[in-house]
């Protein structure tokens, strides 16, 4: 009888070494070399000047330690997550923009990042890599920058108008597990944005299918299959209320013929302050994702999630609280991977996970240019079937319902950022760089 | 925090993420506590289960029987460490399976289809979540098959989710296998005439976007293609110049709701072979609900050109998965997965109803509603085991003399006395 394959297969150490120490020196190298807030400036400005640009890195040295993560046993691991560089350009006054994010987690996050309860593009309880184009948009206003009304127009790959900020530009490193269920991301859309006085309404067309892996792009022949829209009102200063709808056709096939998504999404966000100094920061959203075959709807996957942060004298501290219901999956070898894209349309069950997840960050002055940001971040998980004879049993695949996480690493960044992510043109409100 | 200190803390942080943190080492689970009997699940149902052979630590998948020796794929990962690489090898000569062997098969997730050469030498078995390939055992012995073979390529990589053995060219004919890759909805044929040496001789793609089956009878090859519907295609038994390696398209059929999974060309015992019977996989909640009907498409005499279909069969709740029919007896037995088993007289005309016993049913796939005959209504069904008196997702069924397997997801192999539908 052969011996039976070791269920755990890490990649070689070598390889590890090989790939991810060059990029973790590039990134700090990078970051060193931008000087950093250079180019700030606010939307809805006058613009002063006719062009206008910025250019930032970062990278997050992480240690996670999840227990259980498999069967009873906890593992402790390391990365380099979220290493990127965003940039940011404005021509003739604000008339015509680009922005973009290049994103290295597909060189330095291949088997995934430790994160109990998230799911998506073929990665279980680890966050799967983005792709190296995460974003790379450009924007034309043709009534100019700062104007009562302010309209947009926007294409290229990136973020569609539905839900809330990516969580790379909210106060913790560990996403919450809704990710695919509160984002529409990495697609090849062009976004419409009317803005005038205290309202905003955006539209889109896009592609349906999610990217299979770190070097996918989207399937241009699929662009306007899907499409999305969102309302926000702003009634205060700092504060935005919105609510968004999309349609997704066969996000996990890239040649279409599964199940189809219609999401909604309703949010409320607050945010005072910014940048190095003191900020306070609110969100409250609600989403559900439902999804038909044909006209028939077979699954439901609803989530509620509220965070919050507050910054004083540089020392930050963050809370959040997040129930979300998850389809499970079969599963490869590997246990925290699943095919690509899916065999067929079944699910072996639905887990609702409540994760409690408290943060805290302390801010330091620059050092030749890069900011540091040392952080810890535990999670208290709690993961259950919706049906009892459901095949996935949360218990008996991690060995307990209940699990921690913890985790500590350093932001290190340098340059301008992208403050929001997900909005462009008119529908980026107040500031978008910090 | 001084800056010297946080340049230190970053530094070892940047360090540590340059190394490997993984840890590893599963235990393999064990035990085998059943959690039904034969006399829970015959609360419900006219067919009766005798015996059960009980797989507790794996979901058990597809089985193939002969001789008095089953076998039994596994499926996925049953908590933690019940990995699908196990063939379970069960002798069926008694009243219950006896589980003689486990073959664990490397590099493998899944082992979702096993079948039986017709000569009884061979056993193939398809492998997913790994490498994706078939494996071929010699049954010299066959309580302890011995793995001769092991074929996989590029258009196989992906994962091989069945694979039908066929013999093609009458009974001295060449033994083929017909592989279904389902996630890229393609075909790969592999010429086992010399079973130590596949060679692959025909790949296409056939599915959208899935291929989940094929069926071979009489030198035609058709193909599951999801929602692409059925498409036949010349082997050598179609008259249009096509082999194995070079088969030729008749046709392609479809059916209300796409999603072919898969499918059986009926040989009555008069000779007719006028239905197709086509197998829907609707989407499943696996052990909760399922959905998928049984669509009946008339071909006439293999008049591929005119087939359509005229009936239909669907459980509230529960979706059909593969069949088996015993032709002298004009039974066909489906897998229902949370459903049990239920077992439809096919003899006659099924195309033949009065309009109380039509329904309409709304095609969601390609539009519009037809109107069809509804074989429960009918009367059709003709019996139903498994069904109704314990957790049971039944994924295939094989009958041998007047015994039906049924290898169930959740509870492993179950023997039903379907003697009383023996015609």
């Amino acid at each position: 009888m052969p011996a039976k394959p070791s269920l755990h297969r890490a990649a070689p150490r070598a390889t590890i070494l090989r790939g991810v120490r060059p990029l973790a020196l590039c990134a700090l190298a990078l970051a060193r070399a931008l000087p950093a807030g250079a180019q700030e400036h606010r939307h809805g400005e006058p613009a002063a000047a006719a062009v206008r640009w910025s250019l930032g890195a970062q990278a997050i040295p992480l240690v996670t330690r999840a227990d259980p993560a498999l069967d009873g046993q906890a593992r402790t691991e390391t990365y380099l997550t979220q290493p990127g560089v965003m940039g940011h350009l404005s021509l003739w006054g604000g008339r015509a923009e680009a922005t973009a994010t290049l994103s290295l987690e597909g060189a330095t996050l291949r088997r995934g990042e430790l994160n109990a309860g998230i799911w998506g593009e073929g990665y279980v309880d680890r966050r799967h890599p983005h792709t190296y184009l995460h974003e790379a948009m450009a924007v034309v206003r043709p009534l100019g920058a700062g104007r009562a009304l302010d309209v947009s127009l926007a294409a290229g790959k990136g973020f569609a108008p539905f839900g809330t900020d990516d969580p790379m530009s909210r106060p913790f490193v560990k996403f919450p597990a809704n990710h695919h269920l509160s984002q529409v991301l990495e697609r090849a859309v062009a976004v419409a944005a009317v803005r005038g006085g205290p309202l905003l309404l955006e539209g889109a067309l896009f592609n349906g299918d999610e990217p299979q892996g770190p070097g996918d792009l989207p399937e241009w022949d699929r662009f306007g299959d899907s499409w999305s829209v969102r309302g926000t009102v702003f009634p205060a200063a700092g504060v935005e209320a919105s609510a968004s709808h999309a349609r997704l056709e066969s996000p996990e096939h890239p040649r279409g013929g599964v199940l189809d998504q219609r999401k909604w999404s309703a949010a409320l966000r607050w945010e005072r302050g910014g940048g190095t100094g003191a900020r306070d920061y609110a969100l409250v959203e609600w989403a559900r994702t439902d999804e038909y075959d044909g006209r028939r709807r077979v699954f439901r996957f609803p989530t509620l999630l509220a965070e919050g942060a507050a910054r004083r004298r540089g020392v930050e501290v963050a809370a959040r609280l997040e129930r979300t219901d998850r389809p499970e999956g079969e599963r490869l070898l590997d246990p925290f991977r699943a095919p690509v894209p899916h065999h067929d349309l079944a699910i072996l069950g639905i887990t609702r996970w409540t994760t409690l997840t408290l943060g805290a960050s302390v801010g330091a002055s620059p050092l030749a240019g890069v900011r540091l940001r040392p952080f810890a971040e535990a999670q208290m998980l709690h993961a259950t079937e919706k049906e009892s004879t459901s095949l996935f049993q949360p218990r008996a695949f991690y060995g307990s319902e209940r699990m921690w996480s913890l985790s500590a690493g350093v932001r290190v960044e340098a340059g301008s950022l992208h403050a929001r992510m997900g909005r462009y043109g008119a529908a980026l409100a107040e500031t978008h760089r910090h | 925090m001084s800056r010297s200190l946080l340049t230190l803390s970053a530094s070892l942080l940047v360090a540590l993420a340059a190394c490997d943190g993984g840890s590893g080492g599963i235990v393999d689970p064990g035990g085998e506590d059943c959690p039904l009997n034969p006399s829970q699940v015959n609360v419900a149902g006219n067919l009766r289960a005798v015996g059960e052979g009980c797989v507790q630590d794996r979901y058990t998948s597809e089985l193939w029987v002969r001789g008095g020796w089953a076998y039994t794929g596994t499926w996925s990962r049953r908590g933690a460490t019940g990995l699908g690489d196990a063939l379970k090898v069960w002798d069926v000569t008694g009243s219950a399976p006896v589980l003689r062997d486990s073959v664990i098969v490397a590099d493998a997730g899944t082992l979702g289809d096993v079948q039986v050469s017709d000569d009884g030498r061979l056993l193939v078995v398809a492998t997913e979540g790994g490498r994706g390939s078939i494996v071929v055992y010699d049954l010299a012995n066959p309580r302890k098959p011995q793995e001769i073979a092991r074929h996989s390529s590029a258009n196989t990589q992906s994962g091989v989710h069945t694979a039908e053995l066929a013999r093609v060219g009458g009974a001295g004919g060449k033994l083929y296998a017909f592989l279904s890759i389902t996630s890229r909805g393609s075909v790969v044929t592999v010429d086992l005439s010399d079973p130590r040496n596949p060679r692959e001789v025909w790949t296409q793609q056939t599915g959208s976007p899935f291929t989940h089956d094929v069926f071979v009878r009489d030198g035609i090859l058709f193909t599951a293609g999801w929602n692409a519907g059925t498409t036949v295609w010349d082997i050598g038994g179609g008259g249009r110049g096509g082999t194995p390696a070079s088969p030729v398209r008749l046709a392609e059929i479809r059916t209300a709701n796409g999603k072919v999974h898969n499918l059986w060309w009926y040989h009555d015992p008069s000779g007719a072979r006028r239905y197709l019977f086509v197998g829907e996989e609707g989407p499943q909640q696996t052990g909760v609900v399922s959905s998928g009907d049984i669509h009946v498409v008339d071909v006439g005499s293999a008049n591929w050109a005119g087939a359509r279909e005229v009936a239909f069969y669907t459980v509230p709740n529960a979706g059909t998965h593969n069949f088996w029919v015993d032709e002298p007896s004009g039974i066909l037995y489906a897998a229902y997965y949370t459903g049990g088993v239920r077992a439809l007289d096919v003899r006659g005309d099924l195309g033949a109803c009065t309009e109380a016993q039509k329904t309409d049913l709304r095609d969601d796939v390609y539009g519009g509603t037809v109107r069809l005959c509804d074989l429960g209504k009918m009367g059709r069904e003709a019996g139903r085991a498994l069904a109704g008196g314990g957790a049971v997702s039944v994924w295939g069924v094989q009958m041998v003399g007047s015994t039906l397997y049924a290898s169930d997801m959740l509870n492993g192999l179950w023997k039903i006395d379907v003697s009383p539908l023996k015609r």
